[in-house]
């Protein structure tokens, strides 16, 4: 066996640490203030009932038994693992294709990033509301459009089948950030084995398929794990569509309770329903499952991922 | 191995020194707070969740305090929230940053105080004030006998309906005249589908949607004379077979006939998520009739004045029913930790007192909660002393300390019977057993 390293330091390495250690502070302090002591105590108030003021009441496993039997549970577990199994995919094509649009050589291209990377710094907030205008059945553009080439009307808000796939559509805004990461990774790729490959006489597909897309693998992983984890945790745009009316429509969270996404549901039952249990025992199910899937893609990456140029 | 020299050093204290006195003092100042307020007075926050119109107006109402009150000076916020989601006022009283005064929904007051987030207000002599309050309002600010809000507004639903569409369609309005009594439900079905209309297949206008605006499953609950709350057992009823027969004819039975994808696609087009007052279909000449409240006639004579409509009460379901409708509202509270307390209750005083309410009632149309006020026939000109009238005979929602959690159980319910996707009967058991377990462990109530 042979003996690790021992860590050594010298005594102007010391210097450097003890000058270095109090401008990292504040970032070690806030780590440990705002994100680690608050996860471990959502993990203790997941075994509370408690409303979050007065006294904390322990339960057991109530919350989680509660949950269990909770039919909105498992209707939002299914509404957000529906939109993440969407978005996610469609997301990894819109990025790669904005990509390779950005990639291209023409001389105004620095113009189409900018439009093309545009929507990913406005405010969903902002978005969501133009959203609401292009989508309206009878007078937005979307419909428009169309009904041109002969679909029938939909319904976009207003029917539990299409609410999931606005908020799919809605999410491809903002691709941009995406699509930087991927014209990175394109950028990365040698020329040389472009040109190697034409020589050999393969076509612009070909190319795409057996150099492109094998050498950006690493990044579509990065992508999926992203992508999945960021799914699963859609809140703003449902909150903004259902959250905040109070006018005409009667529905709790978009008809049929489609919208009622997994964060959603857990926000109402920490902000609506004063019940902070609860919504930590939904926190943790949530860590949990994306754990699991960020494992499943990376196990099952083994079989596409390629490492061999970096 | 000094970073400062000695004058850089002397230079700091003074402008460390100069820092704290800026910070710290301001005991012996007497300059007021905000603009508008008289000096010697000191700072209370209160936050508010309205939007303008409604909020105009209590602006108005904290500048006239602000100009008399010799204590306290009050600063008005608008923050984000609705009446069930108050993520915003939770948060800020956790962290210690809360308002002194928070406008809470009324019928929310036992579940907020049973989560512990409001100031009882027994010890600034809040139970001297009951006797002013109309008792429903006083009963809501309640729970478990001692006080934990002064009521602010109240409101009635009534029926509204467009004249000029009704009489286009060839309907006879003369039976909706308020002194003939109630409408019947049959009655009001058959003008309204005359009214319907389509264009290429689609609605652009419709007679009558329950379902549309105040038409609440506690609307058409109380119209079928239901129950939603049943005391001496401590269980909440929305199984009652009352309830759901009206969940069966006005929202089941109702979208079928009027086909319930086209419907659906009508209210998305002619009254989307977070649509503009001034867009409501009723206002635009796209509903016949819509259920709503009093506020509606400041709406109506702020964006559309010359509009051509009339009010009646609910339609019942049988002729000779008694009309029923009911009254939710606003009330101020106290939240936690407070630092102005004093100063917040004698604002609340202001505000939910007659001085405050005289305001709103004058600008807003909303119906004051204060008795004196609700005689004085001068503040309700043309159409509101209608309403007003109501108020005795109105019901309200059960105050109970999962309030929030019950209004939504009740909307999914809704929901699924204006869809056809569960029949009422079911979709009320699931809501009522969903909401008891919740509510068991805070009963009794009393």
């Amino acid at each position: 066996m042979i003996a690790a390293p021992r860590f050594h330091l010298s005594k102007a390495d010391r210097r450097n640490l003890r000058t270095a250690a109090p401008f990292i502070l504040p970032w070690v302090i806030g780590f440990f203030a705002f994100t680690l002591y608050p996860i471990g105590y959502s993990l203790y108030l997941s075994f509370q009932s408690y409303s979050g003021f007065g006294d904390a009441t322990p339960v057991g496993l109530a919350n989680y038994q509660h949950l269990a039997s909770d039919p909105l549970f498992w209707k939002s577990l299914y509404n957000t693992l529906y939109y993440t199994g969407l978005a996610v995919p469609i997301g990894l094509v819109v990025a790669i294709v904005l990509a390779l649009m950005m990639n291209q050589r023409v001389r105004e291209v620095a113009i189409y990033r900018a439009a093309v990377y545009l929507p990913s710094i406005l405010p969903l907030f902002a978005l969501t509301f133009i959203f609401i205008v292009l989508l309206n059945p009878r007078f937005g553009l979307v419909n428009y459009l169309l009904t041109l080439v002969g679909v029938p009307t939909i319904n976009w808000l207003g029917d539990p089948k299409w609410t999931k796939i606005s908020i799919v559509l809605l999410a491809q805004l903002g691709a941009g950030g995406p699509a930087l990461i991927f014209l990175a990774a394109l950028r990365a790729v040698p020329s040389e084995l472009y040109e190697s490959a034409s020589i050999d006489g393969a076509g612009p597909l070909r190319r795409f398929r057996h150099i492109t897309i094998p050498l950006i693998t690493p990044v579509i992983l990065y992508d999926l794990i992203y992508g999945t984890i960021l799914g699963v945790q859609i809140f703003t745009p449902a909150y903004i569509l259902v959250g905040g009316t109070s006018g005409s429509a009667a529905y709790t969270a978009g008809p049929d309770n489609s919208l009622l996404f997994y964060v959603f549901y857990l926000y109402k039952n920490a902000f609506q329903y004063s019940d902070m249990g609860i919504a930590s025992a939904m926190a943790w199910i949530l860590f949990v499952i994306s754990v699991l899937l960020a494992l499943a893609i990376m196990r099952w990456s083994r079989y596409w991922v390629h490492y061999e140029v970096s | 191995m000094s970073l400062l020299g000695r004058r850089g050093w002397k230079a700091s204290l003074v402008f460390v020194s100069l820092v704290l006195a800026a910070c710290g003092g301001g005991g012996s100042s007497s300059a007021p707070p905000l603009t508008g307020c008289n000096s010697g007075t000191t700072l209370a926050t209160f936050w508010t969740s309205h939007t303008p119109p409604d909020s105009d107006s209590l602006k108005h109402i904290v500048d006239a305090y602000n100009t008399q009150s010799k204590s306290t000076c009050v600063k008005m916020v608008q923050v984000p929230g609705s009446e069930t989601d108050i993520a915003k006022l939770t948060t800020a009283v956790r962290s210690g940053t809360g308002p002194d005064v928070y406008m809470l929904d009324r019928f929310t007051v036992a579940e907020r105080a049973a989560a512990g987030v409001l100031t009882d207000l027994s010890s600034f002599g809040a139970s001297s004030l009951s006797s002013n309050y109309v008792s429903f309002a006083w009963a809501e600010a309640n729970f478990k006998g001692k006080p934990y809000a002064l009521p602010f507004d109240t409101d009635t639903r009534a029926l509204y309906y467009r004249k000029d569409l009704l009489q286009a369609a060839g309907v006879d309005i003369s039976a909706l005249d308020p002194s003939k009594g109630p409408p019947t439900i049959d009655m009001i079905r058959t003008m309204a589908n005359k009214v319907n209309h389509k264009t290429n297949g689609a609605y652009d206008v419709v007679g009558f949607i329950p379902w549309i605006n105040q038409g609440w499953h506690y609307t058409w609950g109380f119209a079928y004379g239901g129950s939603f709350f049943n005391s001496s057992s401590c269980k909440v009823t929305p199984d009652d077979p009352k309830i759901v027969q009206a969940f069966t004819d006005m929202f089941t039975n109702w979208s079928k006939a009027l086909g319930v994808d086209a419907v659906q696609t009508f209210i998305s087009s002619y009254a989307p998520p977070n649509q503009p007052t001034q867009q409501d279909p009723f206002l635009t000449g796209h509903l016949g009739f819509v259920i709503t409240g009093d506020w509606v006639l400041g709406q109506i004579a702020t964006y559309v004045p010359n509009l051509n409509y009339g009010v009646t009460y609910i339609p019942v379901p049988h002729a000779g029913d008694q009309p029923a409708t009911w009254a939710g509202g606003w009330s101020m509270v106290i939240p936690k930790g407070a630092k102005n307390a004093s100063g917040g209750y004698d604002f609340m005083k202001y505000i939910a007192g007659e001085p405050g309410q005289r305001v709103y009632t004058k600008e807003t149309q909303h119906t004051p909660t204060i008795k004196s006020l609700q005689s004085d026939s001068s503040l309700f000109p043309g159409g509101h002393q209608f309403f007003i009238n109501q108020l005795p005979a109105a019901h309200s929602r059960p105050p109970l300390p999962v309030g929030a959690f019950y209004w939504d159980q009740l909307s999914t319910a809704q929901d699924a019977a204006v869809r056809n996707t569960a029949d009422p009967a079911t979709a009320l058991a699931a809501a009522a057993s969903a909401t008891n377990a919740k509510l068991q462990p805070f009963c009794p109530l009393a």
